[in-house]
């Protein structure tokens, strides 16, 4: 369980990041996934540098094979991360789709 | 003042179900003591190097508790920094004597990871990087899939190159009865292997492995038994962003770029002096970083050089890299791996490494990293 002070810390974080533009410079699909994020396998994790220079390491959303590319234009875009129990809170982060 | 290295040994490293930390630390650390004939007795402090004793075991305070199951009681510190916990851990042993508070020190090198299940143990093992990488589900081989992705798309590496890694350092570990691994494999059985983070698949992955190993640093000559001992000559440190997303460049590890020239620099040392090298390939793809940012290649001409056995024992003609099977080979207990690194240069350079020595060598570097890159660490060994 991912402690709800972080969660509410993070979200100063979410909301600076999201709706923001970027090109994917590199990419990968994990199929072996850790503990917490096994039902989301496979799954691609990309880095994008986002207009305004700043670059992140997210997760793949809405896509399909050939956005899986270097010079992939995305938007960044505001998902659950992971799966929880019924009484946590539910944690939102940033993750990327293509545009 | 010199630093010696008077004993070292290291444990058989692999799945080791029926060994505890306790007594793969005792094993390692006797036989250290043995190989320099010296007693607890006289040991100034130790320096523990491990990563994962709080998350998997739910033991922090490991100097404490290493001291006290060694039969030290003598200052005792933990050191970490990720999978370059063992190389810190000398590197700070080496400054402790250079300060002259302590004289024999024991550095130590553990890790016991196999007594939980993989997901969880990556899931740890994630905690190398930075919070973003760990939200984004990006575990290990994920980041080093990113850097192979783009050393492949800018180079031309291609994956059979990166499986010639892999290879290589599973022949070099047939050779060493300490290696967690002890059968060769080839290209094809690489290439076929199930992918773990496209493009690196199970076999461009180091394992998941237990084991220690310790050395005995010393600046006093009395204690110096070798007519010929092997010198520290180079004890360097570099650090650099701690997620990948904010790396200047994913073409290199700057981190060890700088620890290797300045490790150099001090040494009086270039790359073409060194004659044995154990170097962190935690992936296929870092060994090629590791060749490119030490300065043993150009960029983007490692891949094909390792490929055509340039570094395998045997083939080259000068420098052997990995002898012990790195960690693709011999096996990565996180913590350990730093000091067994140079634990084999050791015995390299002292012409007692059996099947595996690599000529006459006098010149050895060792190269650690921890996470991704924002921790490296190399050392660089004499003996005349």
């Amino acid at each position: 369980m991912i402690s709800p002070v972080k969660v509410w810390r993070n979200q100063k974080f979410v909301a600076r990041m999201v709706a923001r533009r970027g090109v994917v410079v590199s990419w990968t699909v994990i199929r072996v996934p850790p503990a917490d994020f096994g039902y989301q396998a496979p799954y691609p994790v990309v880095i994008v540098r986002l207009d305004g220079g700043e670059s992140i390491a997210a997760q793949m959303v809405d896509y399909e094979e050939k956005h899986l590319a270097i010079g992939q234009k995305v938007i960044s875009v505001v998902r659950r991360t992971i799966q929880t129990e019924t009484d946590d809170v539910i944690p939102y982060g940033i993750k990327v789709k293509p545009i | 003042m010199k630093i010696y290295i008077i004993g070292a040994a290291t444990t058989k490293f692999g799945e080791l179900w029926g060994v505890s930390p306790r007594a793969l630390a005792r094993e390692a650390v006797d036989s250290a003591l043995a190989d320099a004939k010296l007693q607890t007795s006289d040991v100034d402090a130790l320096f523990v190097g491990n990563m994962l004793s709080g998350m998997l075991g739910g033991q922090e305070h490991i100097g404490a508790f290493f001291a006290e199951e060694l039969g030290l009681s003598v200052p005792a510190f933990k050191i970490e920094g990720a999978c370059a916990s063992g190389g810190l851990a000398l590197h700070n042993a080496v400054n402790s004597v250079l300060s002259g508070q302590y004289t024999t020190v024991v550095v130590l090198g553990v890790e016991k990871m196999t007594d939980h299940k993989p997901e969880d143990v990556a899931t740890a093992l994630m905690g190398a990087g930075r919070e973003g990488e760990r939200l984004a589900g990006a575990t290990f081989p994920g980041l080093y899939a990113l850097l192979a992705r783009v050393h492949m798309a800018t180079f031309g590496t291609t994956e059979e190159q990166l499986a010639a890694v892999a290879v290589k350092n599973h022949y070099h570990a047939s050779l060493n009865p300490n290696a967690q691994f002890q059968t060769p494999i080839t290209i094809a059985q690489v290439m076929k292997s199930s992918c773990v983070a496209d493009p690196l698949k199970l076999l461009d992955c180091s394992p998941i492995s237990d084991g220690a190993a310790a050395l005995i640093i010393t600046s006093d000559k009395r204690q110096i038994i070798d007519k010929k001992p092997v010198e520290i000559i180079a004890s360097v440190t570099a650090t650099d962003s701690l997620g990948l997303a904010q790396r200047e460049s994913l073409l290199e590890l700057k981190s060890t770029k700088k620890a290797g020239q300045k490790a150099y620099a001090l040494a009086h040392m270039a790359p073409e002096d060194i004659g044995v090298a154990e170097v962190h390939d935690c992936f296929t793809i870092a060994e090629v970083l590791a060749m490119e940012d030490l300065g043993f290649y150009k960029k983007g001409k490692a891949a094909i050089a390792i490929a055509n056995g340039e570094t395998t024992l045997g083939k080259s003609k000068h420098l052997v890299v990995n002898p012990s099977g790195g960690l693709k080979g011999c096996g990565h207990p996180v913590g350990a791996t730093g000091v067994k690194q140079v634990v084999e240069l050791v015995d390299q350079l002292k012409g007692r490494a059996g099947r595996r020595q690599c000529g006459n060598a006098r010149i050895g570097l060792a190269h650690n990293v921890g996470g991704s890159g924002a921790t490296a660490t190399v050392h660089i060994l004499m003996r005349d």
